[in-house]
């Protein structure tokens, strides 16, 4: 494997791995990656989702232990058990989600767990604390006081007082997880102004990142990830967004499942019409009919979960309008169930299921009133109406009464999707349908959602796996930065299109 | 993205933190003020201190807990345990100082079984709480079957409305407990990982902090200062009571909502349980000179905490 240095930098990495190797039960996440870190590079890391970016850094950090592959320091190999000592060797995260206690003030949170002692015993020296503070948020150039208290603050200076505390912390390797993800173009601007500096002290910084724009405008070394492979390490100028892109398409494709496309989709059943919400999505177009399924792909906080619950009127619309079966529709979740609208969420065990009641009784819990308008609830008839569902949707559980918690994750599913049916409904929307569902059972349920549409209702399908929209949709749309950035047609679906939109290049 | 210039908006100190509570106790100050004429009175307004006082042993602490978002539903119970021990060994013949630290052991014990249930057991603080509530009330009562005790040193009841340098010492005793709490919450480690447990406990963890030690001292000195407000009660009703503290944790709560404490994500501020408390103090006072019944006072002190966090909420409206 040759990993190219940045050009004028020192012989020897500050930091790297080696042939890390890290599975989890039923995924290999990573397998013989490596990567080294130059003290005073931006090492852009890029991959789609579950490429295993994200998986390597916890590694580096300490957070997950390798099974196998070495860590090096300054060319020596050294021990890497915890987050201990990745913080002897100076290596600190700046996650998404930031590590800061809300209404502690900035120096507080700056030196959390390490203040400065005062002469009694616990007591805090506090004049020292703010000027320390103070130090290191000037070394950033910012201009944040010492005394705001955290909640107050904007996410672009929040991170900047998650970088103080890294620096304060003698960081000299620093993980950035799309940093910019929050911020708007102005406070992107002040963080590579932050990130140049820190360059200049010889920082080393990993900087995962989906946009394009930056990963040329900042990094000095270019690495793809995919399925937990290292693809290749490019300098910038040798290389050019269509080549990355080419990288980090292609995944291996681990279902064996064909269905017969829509040819000819029956009437529209809900459309949005430049739609934005509070919850971030901008000037939504989309059209879902009966009889296909339709992907919405983008990669995660790309806001698709976000249009599926708008459409479930689980978030409120700020503009545009929604049109469910040509009517105006604008509700709550309450009357999307009623009026025939179906949301499986991503997250079925906390979202879609109670996990310690029945296979009846989550079954029927959609369609109460739909079954017993007068209140009364029949033991008898649900039991009934859940015995067929077991046995039209193949659900393997010995009896209606068996805890949902006790089932497979593919079984789970068709316990959710069994409930929506009971309501009478039509328009099915899914978020990840196959996560955490293994492979076998991924199939059947493809064979479950083709059979909807075969019925005329319709589906749309969110997923992060591309080999799924490809294989699975009759059309998708893509979406990057809460927006709708394209729309891909049978013929035109392929992993590489599909990814070419959602890390936009221009 | 609004084009906010950092320096402006740069740190707020002097930003009102919860005005609630401010025009609440200005608007009973003046209502009472303006239709009772004794209200003003030097004597009424030591009154109120004094009948503050107790409640504000217990507000203190309170914030301390609720600010680790858990809560300490066993303080009237302990309250009432901690007045028996005094009074029963008072009634038994030891000397006073013995009493007072019998309480405070007491109390101290109560606040570390809290601790240990919360922090090892990993129990609902609402749980845990309510188990040690039972146990004290129980034994509190079994002592003597129920009755009070009431044959007590002279000097317990003298404690309550002696004066120092002309002011009684229950109210120097508050003014000791706010500025120790002050500086435990704002000048020390520990007042830091309060806050950062109830904020984002995750951080506090990852900075190499300890969780457990953190709540077992808080409730513990919820506790302590559980022990001393027993025996100012104590000393007050001159009698051991088994039954008259029981239920004196939901004002305090009420004192630490009414200061602008939020029962979630670390959020408060210390000083705003004062005027909490003395917001309470100046309500029941003034309803009480007006000659209104004490089940009122018990609906005017919820109404109040209403209004208080309506106000509250206003504010933090986008």
């Amino acid at each position: 494997m040759q990993l190219n240095a940045p050009p004028g930098t020192p012989a020897v990495p500050l930091v790297s791995l080696k042939g890390v190797e890290k599975s989890f039960p039923g995924v290999k996440a990573l397998s013989d990656v490596s990567i080294d870190l130059y003290a005073g590079e931006v090492h852009m890391i890029m991959g789609e989702n579950g490429a295993g970016k994200s998986t390597l850094m916890k590694i580096l950090c300490g957070a997950y232990t390798a099974d196998a592959g070495e860590f090096h320091y300054k060319g020596v190999p050294e021990q890497m058990r915890g987050p201990r000592d990745a913080r002897r060797f100076g290596i600190s995260v700046i996650f998404q989600e930031f590590s800061l206690v809300p209404h502690l003030d900035v120096a507080q949170n700056i030196f959390l767990g390490r203040e400065p002692k005062g002469r009694l015993p616990g007591q805090i020296d506090r004049a020292c604390l703010y000027r320390e503070a103070q130090r290191y948020l000037d070394m950033l150039g910012c201009d944040i006081g010492a005394r705001t208290q955290v909640h107050k603050l904007r996410v672009a200076e929040q991170q900047m007082v998650e970088i103080a505390k890294a620096l304060s912390q003698d960081a000299r390797v620093l993980v950035l997880d799309e940093p910019t993800s929050a911020l708007s173009d102005r406070e992107t601007e002040q963080l590579f102004g932050v990130i140049r500096t820190l360059q200049t002290e010889g920082v080393a910084m990993a900087y995962i990142s989906h946009r394009m724009g930056e990963v040329f405008e900042l990094g000095d070394r270019i690495t793809v990830l995919r399925d937990g492979k290292y693809i290749g390490t490019k300098l910038p100028f040798e290389t050019n967004p269509d080549d990355i892109v080419r990288m980090m398409v292609g995944r291996s494709v681990d279902m064996s499942y064909a269905r017969n496309f829509c040819e000819t989709p029956g009437e529209t059943i809900i459309e949005m019409k430049n739609v934005s919400a509070p919850n971030g999505i901008t000037d939504i177009n989309l059209v879902v009919r009966r009889g296909e399924i339709v992907g919405l792909s983008g990669l995660v906080g790309s806001g698709r979960t976000e249009v599926a619950r708008t459409l479930f009127g689980a978030d409120p619309i700020s503009s545009g309008e929604i049109l469910y079966g040509g009517k105006p529709f604008r509700g709550t979740p309450t009357m999307a169930r009623d009026g025939g609208i179906a949301l499986i969420p991503e997250s079925r065990k906390t979202q879609g299921l109670a996990l310690i009641r029945s296979v009846r009784d989550n079954m029927v819990v959609s369609g109460l009133g739909r079954m017993f308008p007068k209140g009364w609830f029949q033991p008898s008839r649900a039991t009934a109406a859940a015995t067929s569902l077991i046995e039209r949707l193949r659900v393997a559980t010995p009896s209606p009464f068996r805890r949902v918690g006790n089932l497979s994750g593919g079984n789970q599913q068709k316990v959710v999707i069994g409930k929506w049916l009971n309501a009478g409904s039509q328009l099915f929307i899914f978020d990840e349908p196959t996560r955490g569902i293994d492979v076998g059972a991924k199939s059947e349920i493809f064979a479950l959602i083709d059979g909807l549409v075969k019925q005329g209702n319709a589906v749309l399908m969110i997923s992060s796996e591309l080999p799924e929209i490809i294989n699975v949709c009759d059309r998708a749309y893509v979406m990057k930065d809460k927006r709708v950035v394209g729309e891909l047609s049978r013929g035109q679906l392929t992993q590489e299109n599909v990814m070419r939109l959602a890390v936009h290049h221009g | 993205m609004a084009d906010v210039s950092l320096a402006h908006r740069a740190t707020s100190r002097f930003e009102i933190r919860a005005p609630g509570i401010w025009i609440i106790l200005a608007a009973l100050l003046l209502v009472f003020a303006t239709t009772t004429p004794r209200f003003l009175s030097a004597a009424n307004l030591t009154n109120i201190g004094l009948q503050s006082s107790i409640l504000l042993l217990l507000a203190l602490p309170m914030t301390l807990v609720i600010l680790t978002e858990g809560l300490d539903l066993s303080m009237g119970a302990l309250m009432a345990l901690v007045s028996m021990i005094v009074g029963l060994t008072s009634a038994a013949g030891y000397p006073v100082p013995v009493s007072i630290a019998a309480g405070l052991m007491v109390g101290l014990a109560g606040g570390i079984l809290n601790g240990l249930l919360v922090a090892k057991l990993d129990m609902p603080p609402f749980v845990a709480t309510l188990g040690t509530l039972g146990m004290a009330q129980g034994l509190a009562v079994v002592l003597t079957d129920g009755q009070s005790v009431v044959d007590l040193a002279d000097a317990i009841p003298a404690i309550f409305s002696v004066a120092v340098f002309g002011v009684p010492l229950p109210i120097w005793l508050s003014v000791a407990a706010y500025s120790v709490t002050h500086y435990i919450l704002y000048h020390t480690q520990f007042g830091v990982s309060i806050f950062a447990i109830g904020g984002n406990r995750d951080a506090w963890k990852l900075s190499g902090g300890n969780v457990d030690r953190c709540l077992i001292g808080v409730y513990a000195f919820a506790g302590v200062m559980v022990g001393i407000a027993g025996f100012l009660f104590t000393s007050r009703m001159s009698a051991g009571h088994p039954t008259a503290s029981l239920g004196m944790e939901f004002d305090a709560m009420a004192a630490v909502a009414l200061g602008g404490t939020s029962f979630e994500k670390g959020n408060g501020w210390l000083f705003g349980t004062v005027l909490g408390v003395l917001a309470i103090g100046v309500l029941r006072n003034g309803l009480n000179l007006l000659g209104f019944p004490s089940s009122v006072q018990v609906v005017s002190v919820g109404v109040l905490v209403l209004i208080a966090l309506f106000i509250d909420g206003l504010r933090s409206k986008p």
